[in-house]
């Protein structure tokens, strides 16, 4: 908790300015956060305004409060960078309640909650639709209201995410991007604009935008993706590890792959991820304890590690040397890293455990149909990348699932899937640890994520992210996979047969989770055992081998996931042949992600059987424990309740998701 | 949906007393001194639990549900009147609300319903966040009757809404002059006091 109240306050302080006009000065975050949380509530129902004011004011809330929309919105406007929250009443008579929040989602990007003494699903399901950050039913009672800080949090952790993710293109990859604060916030409001507006499958793309580095700007036309594949990413680690770390630039590194249709703009951003995925996995090895440090830090590559993770988890998993839940927790690690990301990582998870469920046999995609995402469309490519080792990654994704119905309209939903995602990995890596060491072989991890090159379009994103840091040397990379935007994690559920690819998906989840501790932890036991591949030099041999050693290591991981040890055989057996070359992607990626996300794992571990029997393709992902009810929110409950090990399915059916996506 | 009571609607109120600001009626007298009972000091127990009395017999009959009560906790030391000052913005704004739903209703040509839908909805808000329970169950049924369209059911709903209005108001009338009793009684000190 102690991590928590330091990170809120930064992202605070962070946030505030990233809003824009607030600068740092300006915003004082009090110690006692989140007292002093500057709320905005608008309601033209004197009644409740007063009562939400007093119980605000009991929670030691900032409270402003206006009965016109119009007069809130313009006092938004004078004022901005001075409120954190806007609480909203739907039904007003000046404006629309989601008017208003469309517009200052728009303009002040700031986290709106709507009101309403309409509980019925299918108006909480509007809510969620335009975007509300959270949809609370009168009467309101206070413990709701002292929750409200989160969105907060979230939404600013999610910001500066991005920005730093923008702001870490090292090769000047960023140019086509132009300004970068002027195109972070306007990515921002794209995906803001994305999430309020339609979530369907030009959310995927929108995120893809935002999240790839190697994306061009979202205004120009899409080029065809780069798959980095494995071998390609081979070729690339072999081409650094030629050139020097130091010394590797896109344009030699190009020269030295020497590969047809490799334009040096896709060389560099893969650089760039490279390099945040290394970054990250040597921080984590100095820091074993500081999470809040490497969770920071790494802030921007996550994205990108993220997808990594994924690979890395799947690849594992896929070698049969990780159980499901690992792999699992280690998908929700790196799903949870990037925001955008959850959406993909929820499709992937289904896929996955399918596919490990199945054994040899492709993952069904179908089990990405029911998260009702904009994934779906990938299953088909899918379900040829899905070898046994998805299983993993499919539990990870499976946790995933819930997420994606947050996702839903939600920007900050990633942060409660990167609570997860950290205790997910540190289970996860346990797993893996001990079925590493029982099977002395490297995973084909890294395979799955080479498949990436089936994918169709959709999932082409990830793919780059993930299958390039096989061998990773440096577990930074997996972070950097992580980071590889939600995008990638569509790729990870096609990829499901790469434990890198899985490993990347969920990294991206597992991103926001304020309990990045474990997943430092996760990190620092890799370097431990493999001091050559912080230092990045290590050839791919070397990697190798020490993922199988980075991958036990961080199964120092907290928590045991239980479960799927018999889908870990079938894994195992069907990705006997593949431990080459993937083991590499794999135990990296993982690394990196278990460190974030901790939480994920127990989620996994208990949703795993659940999921296997429950039939993936029924579209379950959760049992949550809050029922049907469609909140926004429902994130935090799932990261709160991973420590219990709740149930976290969510009872939404494959169709609510489908019609929440579809309109 | 009727609910079945008898009495018209003015049965449950006491006399003719205004809707205004809470005011002392009928305050007990001793029939030694003739002073008010507050005022001899001897009251404040019998006060509190003429108040906890009214209270239960409200949850009892669910006129009252525990969000009432999370308005009781909300009032502290920083906001000492706060529960009667929300029930008295509530009445107020309540009683424009039904003014509006009664005008709505008895124009002939009302087709309106999606703005009786609003109405409803703001009444049925304001309610519910002070715990009127009966009477936000009401509004449930009359948004049901709304939606399809039900002019009869709409009248109904609206005649009972408002004998569950005047029933709640009276009885919050009653509750807050206890309160207020209580308070003054529990200021004045005298030896005899315990």
């Amino acid at each position: 908790m102690a991590t928590m109240q330091k990170m809120p306050q930064s992202s605070l302080g962070a946030g505030s300015s990233n809003n824009g006009t607030c600068k740092g000065g300006e915003v004082v975050v009090p110690d006692q956060f989140p007292a002093g949380l500057r709320v905005l509530v608008v309601d033209d129902d004197t009644t409740c305004l007063r009562i939400i004011e007093q119980m605000l004011r009991r929670c030691l809330y900032n409270v402003t409060t206006s009965s016109q929309a119009t007069a809130a919105l313009k006092l938004l406007r004078d004022k901005k960078g001075c409120f954190d929250v806007v609480l909203s009443d739907v039904h007003m008579p000046d404006m629309d309640g989601f008017k208003l929040l469309e517009r200052v989602g728009l303009e002040m990007d700031l986290p709106v909650i709507m009101m309403s003494a309409d509980g019925r699903t299918s108006a909480v399901m509007r809510g969620i639709r335009h975007g509300a950050c959270d949809y609370l039913i009168k009467p309101i009672r206070e413990e709701e209201l002292k929750n409200i800080w989160q969105h907060v949090v979230r939404k600013k952790w999610n910001e500066s995410k991005e920005h730093e993710n923008s702001g870490s293109l090292e090769d000047g990859d960023r140019n086509k991007r132009g300004g970068e604060d002027i195109d972070y916030s306007s990515s921002v409001n794209e995906v803001a604009e994305g999430v309020l507006k339609s979530q369907k499958k030009r959310r995927e793309s929108k995120e893809d935008e935002e999240g790839e580095i190697e994306n061009d700007d979202p205004s120009s036309s899409k080029k065809p993706r780069v798959v980095w594949s494995v071998e390609l990413h081979q070729q690339f680690v072999s081409a650094v590890n030629q050139l020097g770390i130091d010394k590797a630039v896109p344009k030699r590194i190009l020269e030295l792959m020497n590969v047809p249709g490799l334009t040096r703009e896709n060389v560099a951003s893969h650089l760039q991820k490279f390099r945040l995925y290394l970054k990250r996995l040597s921080g984590v090895a100095q820091q074993p304890g500081g999470i809040p440090n490497s969770f920071c830090g790494p802030v921007d590559s996550n994205l990108k590690l993220g997808s990594l993770g994924r690979f890395d988890i799947q690849a594992l998993a896929a070698s049969g040397q990780i159980p499901p839940q690992t792999l699992a927790v280690l998908q929700a690690e790196l799903l949870g890293r990037p925001a955008g990301g959850l959406l993909l990582p929820t499709m992937d998870q289904p896929a996955l455990l399918q596919a490990s469920l199945q054994g040899p046999k492709c993952v069904s995609v179908d089990h990405g149909v029911a998260f009702g995402q904009p994934l779906m469309k990938c299953q088909p490519g899918m379900s040829r990348q899905f070898p046994q080792s998805v299983m993993s990654a499919e539990d990870v994704n499976s946790g995933f699932g819930a997420w994606p119905s947050n996702n839903l309209g939600l920007k900050g939903a990633s942060s409660s899937l990167a609570g997860l995602s950290t205790q997910n990995s540190n289970a996860v890596m346990n797993i893996l640890q001990q079925q590493q060491q029982q099977q002395q072989q490297q995973p084909i991890l890294s395979e799955p994520g080479h498949s990436i090159n089936v994918q169709p379009s959709c999932l082409v994103a990830p793919s780059r992210s993930a299958t390039t840091f096989p061998s990773g040397n440096n577990p930074a990379s997996i972070n950097q996979a992580n980071n590889y935007n939600r995008s990638a994690i569509i790729d990870y559920s096609l990829l499901s047969p790469q434990s890198s690819n899985s490993s990347q998906g969920v990294a991206l989840v597992l991103d926001r989770d304020p309990k990045t501790t474990g997943v430092l932890s996760g990190y620092s036991a890799p370097n431990s055992v493999s001091p050559p591949a912080s230092s990045g030099s290590a050839n791919v041999d070397n990697v190798s081998n020490r993922q199988i050693q980075n991958s036990s290591i961080p199964f120092t991981a907290t928590r045991q996931l239980t479960g799927f040890s018999p889908n870990a055989s079938d894994i195992r057996s069907s990705y006997g042949p593949r431990s080459g070359n993937m083991l590499d992607q794999g135990p990296l990626r993982d690394l990196g992600f278990v460190g974030k996300g901790t939480s994920i794992p127990s989620r996994f571990a208990v949703d795993d059987p659940e999921l296997a029997a429950a039939n993936l393709s029924s579209g379950k992902f959760y049992g949550e424990n809050s029922g049907n009810r469609v909140k926004l929110e429902p994130n935090l409950d799932f990261v709160n309740n991973d420590k219990v090990n709740p149930p976290v399915m969510q009872q939404f059916s494959p169709n609510d998701l489908m019609s929440v996506f579809s309109e | 949906m009727r609910d079945i009571r008898p009495s018209g609607r003015r049965d449950n109120t006491r006399g003719e007393r205004k809707y205004g600001l809470f005011q002392v009626i009928s305050p007990s007298r001793s029939a030694k001194t003739g002073l008010p009972l507050w005022l001899l000091g001897l009251g404040v127990d019998r006060l509190r639990t003429d108040m906890s009395r009214l209270l239960a017999l409200l949850f009892h009959q669910g006129v009252l549900d525990e969000q009432f009560l999370q308005l009781q906790q909300l009032q502290d030391g920083s906001c000492p009147n706060f529960v009667s000052e929300v029930i008295n913005i509530y009445f107020h704004e309540s009683e424009k609300l039904l003014r509006n739903l009664r005008g709505l209703l008895s124009d002939r040509e009302f087709s309106d319903y999606k703005k009786m839908g609003i109405h409803l909805n703001q009444f049925m808000g304001s309610s519910s966040s002070i715990g009127a329970k009966r009477v936000r169950n009401v509004c449930v049924a009359f948004r049901a009757a709304s939606e399809q369209n039900n002019r009869a059911g709409c009248l109904r709903a609206l005649e009972l809404l408002e004998h569950e209005y005047c029933y709640l108001k009276n009885k919050l009338h009653e509750f807050f002059q206890i309160e207020q009793q209580r308070v003054l009684a529990a200021g004045v000190r005298y030896p005899i006091q315990n």
